[in-house]
């Protein structure tokens, strides 16, 4: 790390007119603007918009990572203020830094003071642990992307908390960083908000300045595609290896043709075994009707959805589902886990005549068949005519 | 598993019996001439529409009537209570309907439990049939 030098200004301000100096340079103002623009679509579909929009939250997800990848590198082959050699702060200068302020002679910087040195590490930091608990989750939970090979539901799970963790403690830091900028403006009355528009900041006399450094576009370009193609080479490569836990083949055709006759034909890993014993051997009072099946039929279907039940798979519905209601132990809706899930869907809608019933999984989920229930693959139709 | 393994031995002979009179060509007429003769006397189409359009107490409550899934246009398609369609149960509108012995007796054993509360006689099924294949 190098030491900030403390360098008068070199050109001599005209009375009436301050001069101007060229700060951030254009790569970084573009990548703080795409940041925002990226954090922002995350954040609403993270927060607000609900699972249908998962494939949008996870492309939002990518591009911040990309971006701060792209960021790093130019913290090393960027110009005089993108470097982080020029704001990398020592602890004991974040506490000088904070004295200053206090005792109201704070020092004025050009590029990045201290305190805001620090606040874009957190949000660096920050950025790319979202990135990687995120894509651990959607792959252990979601069972999709290039990590889906590699986690468990469950350790997913975990994975998901801290990426929850992490989102909150972004807006804390986001919030943190734009009164940080309008503090620093009131104080140095200069709009730090423009400044990272234009690039250009007053120069003036005793301006704390990094050492010039020049910028190596070329090489920084060169990186930037090399990484960004080799990851997503990897990551690519990571996505299409086998999936444990994860349903592929079709369902039974003697399966398909015999409950699919009244209903959707679940997939068997939406129920555990217990509770598919009990509704195999209820086939005679089965939701209100006889659907009895002779015993070589019956038989079949029972090494079927054991082979297949719940305990078999690890997806999200596999894994959610397990814990029925008792008192109605092979009815999907009831479970807790599906209420929750479906808690803000309208009745009206599912007496809709394009969904029917609740029961009907197939007329908003459009993979309910493979037993998968990607969120993305959710369409809830528009029609509400009963 | 109550119904019973007699039952079932029962229906399965009577199944391959059918299976075995009935040819690809006439089907239909042979499933439903076997039930007359089952039935020993002649059928009517009268009493079939009676016991297809009624309402029924003594099956189970979310199903007191075959129209309740079946509907009562029975050129179009029906519905079941899950929202699957039911293809249509007049023969000229789908006439591949009441060809196949193992299936009209797997379908007549369920719903006639579901709407009835009972199995249906050889006279009631082969009246259904008699009028369904009319339509």
């Amino acid at each position: 790390m190098e030491q900030l030098d403390r360098i008068a200004t070199t050109t001599e301000p005209e009375a009436g007119a301050a001069a101007h100096v060229a700060v951030w340079d254009p790569f970084v103002r573009v990548f703080h603007w795409s940041l925002v623009a990226a954090v922002l679509v995350a954040a609403l579909t993270g927060f607000l918009a609900g699972a249908p929009w998962i494939d949008l939250h996870v492309w939002a997800g990518t591009a911040t990572a990309v971006l701060i990848s792209a960021r790093l590198i130019w913290g090393f082959l960027g110009g005089t203020y993108a470097r982080f050699s020029a704001f990398l702060p020592r602890p004991g200068a974040v506490i000088a830094h904070v004295r200053t302020l206090f005792d109201g002679h704070g020092e004025r910087h050009l590029g990045h003071n201290p305190l805001g040195a620090l606040m874009i590490l957190s949000l660096i930091a920050t950025g790319l642990g979202l990135a990687l608990t995120g894509v651990a989750a959607y792959g252990g939970i979601l069972k999709s992307g290039p990590l889906a090979f590699a986690f468990s539901y469950a350790t997913a799970r975990g994975f998901l908390e801290i990426h929850e963790l992490l989102a909150w403690s972004l807006l804390g830091l986001v919030a943190a960083h734009v009164a940080g900028a309008l503090l620093e403006s009131m104080r140095s009355r200069e709009n730090l908000v423009r400044a990272m528009l234009t690039g250009r900041k007053q120069a003036r006399p005793g301006d704390c300045r990094p050492p010039a450094r020049r910028a190596w576009p070329l090489a920084a370009a060169l990186s930037i595609v090399v990484l960004v193609a080799g990851a997503g080479f990897t990551l690519s490569a990571l996505a299409k290896r086998e999936i444990p836990g994860v349903p592929t083949a079709a369902l039974d055709p003697v399966y398909v043709s015999e409950c699919a006759a009244c209903h959707v034909a679940y997939h068997p890993g939406l129920l555990p075994r217990d509770s598919w014993v009990a509704l195999i051997d209820g086939l005679a009072d089965h939701f209100g009707e006889d659907a009895s099946l002779d015993d070589a039929t019956t038989g079949h279907l029972r090494g079927y959805v054991m082979a297949n039940a719940a305990q078999a798979w690890d997806t999200k519905p596999a894994n959610r589902f397990t814990r029925v209601d008792p008192a109605a132990p092979f009815t999907i809706t009831a479970t807790p886990s599906w209420k929750r899930i479906h808690r803000d869907i309208p009745d009206t809608l599912f007496a809709s005549k394009a969904v029917v019933a609740r029961s009907n999984c197939n007329a908003c989920h459009r993979d309910a068949a493979s037993g998968h229930f990607y969120p993305g693959n959710i369409a809830i139709p528009k029609e509400t005519q009963p | 598993m109550k119904p019973t393994t007699i039952g079932a031995a029962t229906g399965i002979a009577f199944i391959l019996a059918l299976a075995g009179i009935a040819s690809a060509a006439g089907g239909r007429d042979t499933i439903i001439a076997s039930y007359a003769a089952a039935a020993g006397e002649p059928l009517s189409a009268e009493r079939g529409k009676a016991l297809f359009m009624g309402t029924h107490s003594s099956g189970k409550p979310d199903t007191p009537s075959c129209i309740t899934c079946h509907t009562d246009n029975l050129k179009g398609p029906g519905k079941t209570r899950a929202g699957k369609e039911i293809e249509p149960m007049a023969v000229s509108a789908n006439p591949q309907r009441y060809t196949d012995p193992a299936f009209v007796e797997k379908w007549f054993g369920r719903n006639c439990n579901s709407v009835l509360g009972r199995e249906c006689t050889p006279l009631e099924k082969g009246d259904l049939l008699t009028w369904l294949s009319s339509l």
